[in-house]
């Protein structure tokens, strides 16, 4: 029975409901679980549990920006760089040979639609610049994020032949990303920092835009996601229940700074995930392209 | 035709790519449990498998170096990634769920609840086992990790499951269990 027990450890029961044990070895393993009623239990449950473990993500929750779109876009995005860069070349060959007469009114006219376009553009990323000039109560106020948000929406670029716009160019269908940063823990700014999130993301689902919210937390904004602290956490359940693009990040190095300390075992509301630092995701979303509003 | 040949090659690795997007999708999800962040994550690593397409020298591994890429976005952006022991809540948000809700969806999201409060080693290791199918050997390899300790997390991580989905387990999927009782 011992000897038994040790060759019919929980590791080979799993190794063989996986299909992971040689052949020979199998079919003699076989014949002594099928005639123990213990083991056959025991096997019989781990089936079970891979069964469960398939039907729990048959069908997981459809992405918010739909599969598909983002790697054709990346593609698109790909295909109009080369084109581009082609269209670059050929302009400067094209302009070192030839001179042509007419090619200098409308090169005094560009600039001044190039820059009207590029300014446009890259307003998406204007209240992070702002910021530093921004009022003393760093709130965002919904209006000015949603004069930021229309417009990937409904300004569709038009082709530009100059490859420095077309850098900046923000595809019609692309996903706008949004990064909102709390560090604070006073309670009227944080709720009209929620009301601001809600905003924007109702403007959003509104406009049938393609968007992505994160909300990340770190220092004392972290009390916002923990469950001992939180005055908002019903509504930051709502809010995550009705819009799969809200995401809510908590700082790793803070939670970690608090049970150094003050001896605080941080526990956060559901649905919130942790990344290692606040300040790291901040440069990295930046990097990938987000806007960024601190609130 | 070098150059030829080299766009038809790089054009069916894309088409690969995109097929295989479902599937890294499911798994990031169940790894992370958030639809967003799910998605982030495969289209990182798409986008590193098709910057680095041309590593891959054989075609038949392409499933199991997509996953490693997968692994490695994932550990990048969870570095310091705690375990997800607030668990209660979500059981409680689960709770708020309408009656109307199948009996499949409560199991569904009872199994999902389970395995986000599985450790992160072990949650990877279920999912990979079970949801893509793949061997020891190949999970050892995309978690980097020795297979030994891929057999352990296995073990502990459905033992876990099996204490906290007991009551599914015995309701569970009905014609699964009509079948085993009349065997």
């Amino acid at each position: 029975m011992n000897n038994k027990e040790i060759k019919f450890s929980d590791e080979f029961l799993n190794a063989f409901v996986d299909n992971q044990i040689a052949a020979e070895e199998k079919s003699s393993a076989y014949s002594e679980i099928s005639q123990d009623e213990s083991l056959n239990r025991q096997v019989c449950e781990l089936r079970k549990l891979h069964d469960l473990v398939q039907l729990a993500y048959r069908d997981p929750p459809a992405p918010p920006a739909r599969a598909g779109a983002s790697l054709n876009s990346h593609q698109a995005r790909l295909r109009f760089g080369v084109a581009a860069s082609v269209l670059l070349t050929l302009g400067i060959v094209l302009g070192s040979q030839i001179r042509m007469p007419s090619t200098s009114p409308s090169a005094t006219a560009a600039p001044d639609t190039a820059a009207q376009h590029v300014a446009k553009n890259i307003s998406l990323i204007k209240p992070f610049q702002a910021k530093a000039a921004a009022p003393a109560d760093g709130k965002v106020r919904v209006a000015s994020l949603q004069s930021m948000a229309v417009i990937p929406a409904t300004e569709a670029p038009e082709p530009v032949p100059e490859p420095a716009i077309v850098q900046n160019e923000v595809p019609h269908n692309a996903t706008t990303k949004v990064l909102v940063h709390l560090a604070r823990d006073d309670a009227d700014q944080l709720s009209q920092a929620l009301d601001d999130i809600e905003g924007l993301l109702k403007h959003y689902s509104k406009a049938r835009q393609s968007a992505r919210v994160e909300v990340v937390v770190n220092g004392k904004g972290l009390e916002l996601v923990r469950t001992d602290t939180s005055l908002f956490a019903a509504r930051i359940q709502r809010l995550q229940r009705e819009y799969d693009n809200l995401t809510f990040a908590a700082c790793q190095n803070t939670i970690d700074r608090l049970a150094r300390e003050q001896g605080i075992v941080v526990r956060l509301l559901p649905g919130v995930i942790t990344i290692d630092s606040g300040m790291a995701e901040i440069m990295r979303r930046q990097n990938q392209g987000w806007a960024y509003l601190q609130v | 035709m070098d150059l030829l040949d080299f766009f038809l090659r790089s054009r069916e690795a894309e088409r690969a790519l995109e097929q295989a997007r479902t599937r890294l999708y499911r798994v990031a999800y169940a790894w992370c449990h958030n639809a967003a962040l799910a998605e982030d994550l495969v289209q990182e690593t798409l986008t590193k498998a098709l910057r680095k397409s041309s590593q891959l020298r054989d075609p038949k591994a392409r499933d199991a170096w997509l996953f490693t890429i997968l692994a490695n976005c994932f550990r990048d952006h969870f570095r310091k990634q705690r375990d997800m022991d607030d668990i209660d809540e979500i059981e409680i948000s689960h709770e708020t769920t309408p009656e109307s809700e199948s009996s499949r969806a409560e199991i569904v999201s009872m199994v999902r609840a389970t395995i986000a409060r599985l450790p992160e080693g072990q949650r990877q290791v279920v999912t990979l086992v079970d949801l893509e199918g793949f061997s020891y050997v190949e999970v050892a390899q995309i978690l980097e990790v020795p297979i030994g300790t891929i057999m352990s997390r296995l073990c502990r991580a459905r033992n876990a499951m099996k204490v906290i989905l007991q009551p599914a387990m015995q309701q569970g999927p009905a014609t699964s269990r009509a079948i085993r009782r009349i065997k």
